[in-house]
């Protein structure tokens, strides 16, 4: 499964940080960083949280 | 042949009785299907969390041009950030969350913090206070006119024009049409607002910037102005209004916050799951769709009912229990998607601020009979008196 980011939606609110620290992060501009955007089958739960709480649905896994 | 059923109530969501305490209808509302079809307004109503969240996120099947329940006030918002669809909608949406997305605001988090211990420290000394006037309204009064860079004259005026603002999206009743002479009474006044009557630097003399620098149409200023004002007042002061009704009535649930701070932010999201301070929000259908199984044709309105979805046992358990640890991230209260608040990471900046400038200087404190304020899309309280404060 991978994840991946629009970047025209994501507006930096950072709550998927907060559900999946491991597999992305704000860099000190604020942007959204996918550290690795391929998610391995262990983390697709965390990878889903992340999904369900963007408020803007910027934040995609297929 | 296909059996299809459909659910009906004759309910008025927007009569007193019901504002004053929606839950049940909801309830009922949830327990009749995915759509109901209120009859007396013929539009549908979508009670349950998954069925708003879904057409939330689907601008192109459920369209913003039907965001209010009456057509005079969907027309007069023809253009406006919050009644339109991408690529326009994108445009002018970027104007705003260049001043108010989550990058913008952080810097202002020191300043926010210290204006609500200040505010707060105020209060303590008094001893007694009005959580509604002297808090809920003076806090994001004091925080917002000066990021807006609104000239003083309006102020006194503007808490009035916010509250109509909001309540004109309900149908056409007795509240929408007094609301609607108010919004008269606002865009006559934004009308005669020149660029150089807002500070230097603001967030409205950004607008009148990007319109300069072709990046928005010279029409779009006043609308997004407006936007700015209305959406920046009575939702945060709401949010505030319940969040110290609800914590004052669950004094189990407070005692967690001021053990540990660092509950503010869950407990904010449970206040906004409990009691969205907007409602709900209208849409219209643009082409045939099923909910839960209903057939809903195009041209159909909707009315997307966030408290309802928020309170919705197939997504929350115990939805009626109020629960400062739930941390409900994604609740309904910003709305989801495209249209998600604009404004939600300031609305959270403020609303942490003062429930940590309170929770850690008060223990317990007693709130008294509220007065619930009434509008056709905003849960919210018109009065609080609060008392009985014991200090950390």
């Amino acid at each position: 499964m991978k994840l991946s980011v629009d970047r025209d939606r994501c507006e930096g609110y950072g709550l998927c940080v907060d559900e999946a620290s491991s597999l992305l992060h704000l860099d000190d501009d604020g942007e959204l960083v996918l550290d690795a955007e391929e998610v391995e089958p262990e983390l697709s739960g965390v990878a889903e949280a992340a999904v369900r709480v963007c408020p803007v649905a910027a934040l995609t896994m297929d | 042949m296909t059996l299809t059923r459909t659910s009906h109530s004759q309910v008025d969501l927007f009569s007193d009785e019901v504002l004053v305490d929606p839950y049940p209808v909801y309830r009922d509302l949830r327990d009749r299907g995915g759509a109901v079809h209120l009859s007396a307004l013929d539009v549908w109503a979508i009670p349950r969390y998954a069925d708003v969240r879904r057409a939330l996120a689907d601008w192109a099947g459920f369209s913003s041009r039907g965001i209010a329940l009456n057509e005079p006030v969907n027309r007069m918002l023809v253009g406006s950030v919050l009644a339109s669809d991408p690529p326009f909608h994108d445009t002018l949406r970027a104007v705003l969350s260049a001043r108010l997305g989550p990058r913008a605001v952080r810097p202002l988090q020191a300043e926010i913090a210290g204006r609500a211990e200040r505010l707060v420290d105020e209060l303590v000394e008094q001893g007694s206070f009005d959580a509604v006037t002297d808090l809920a309204v003076a806090f994001p009064f004091s925080v917002v006119f000066d990021l807006i860079g609104i000239p003083d004259e309006a102020r006194p005026k503007m808490l009035g024009w916010a509250d109509a603002t909001f309540t004109v999206f309900g149908p056409l009743n007795e509240r929408t049409l007094g609301g609607l002479d108010a919004i008269g009474e606002m865009f006559g006044w934004l009308g005669t607002v020149q660029a150089t009557d807002l500070k230097e630097g603001s967030m409205g003399r950004d607008i009148f910037r990007a319109a300069d620098e072709g990046r928005i149409g010279r029409e779009s200023c006043i609308p997004l102005l407006a936007a700015y004002t209305s959406a920046g007042l009575d939702t945060t002061i709401n949010a505030i209004a319940n969040a110290v009704h609800l914590l004052g009535t669950h004094p189990d649930q407070w005692d967690l916050v001021t053990a540990n701070p660092g509950l503010v932010p869950s407990a904010l999201n449970e206040v906004l799951r409990y009691d969205a301070p907007v409602q709900g929000f209208g849409r219209t259908v643009t082409e045939d769709v099923e909910i839960d199984g209903v057939p809903v044709r195009s041209g159909a309105q909707v009315l997307l009912l966030y408290g309802s979805g928020n309170r919705d046992e197939r997504r929350y358990p115990e939805p009626d229990r109020f629960d400062v640890t739930r941390n409900p991230v994604d609740h309904l209260a910003f709305g989801y998607g495209t249209h998600a608040c604009a404004g939600q990471a300031l609305a959270r900046l403020e609303a942490h601020a003062v429930l940590t400038a309170l929770a850690t200087r008060v223990r317990r404190f007693r709130v008294g009979e509220p007065v619930r304020h009434l509008n056709n899309i905003v849960r919210g309280l018109e009065r609080l008196p609060v008392d009985g404060l014991v200090l950390r």
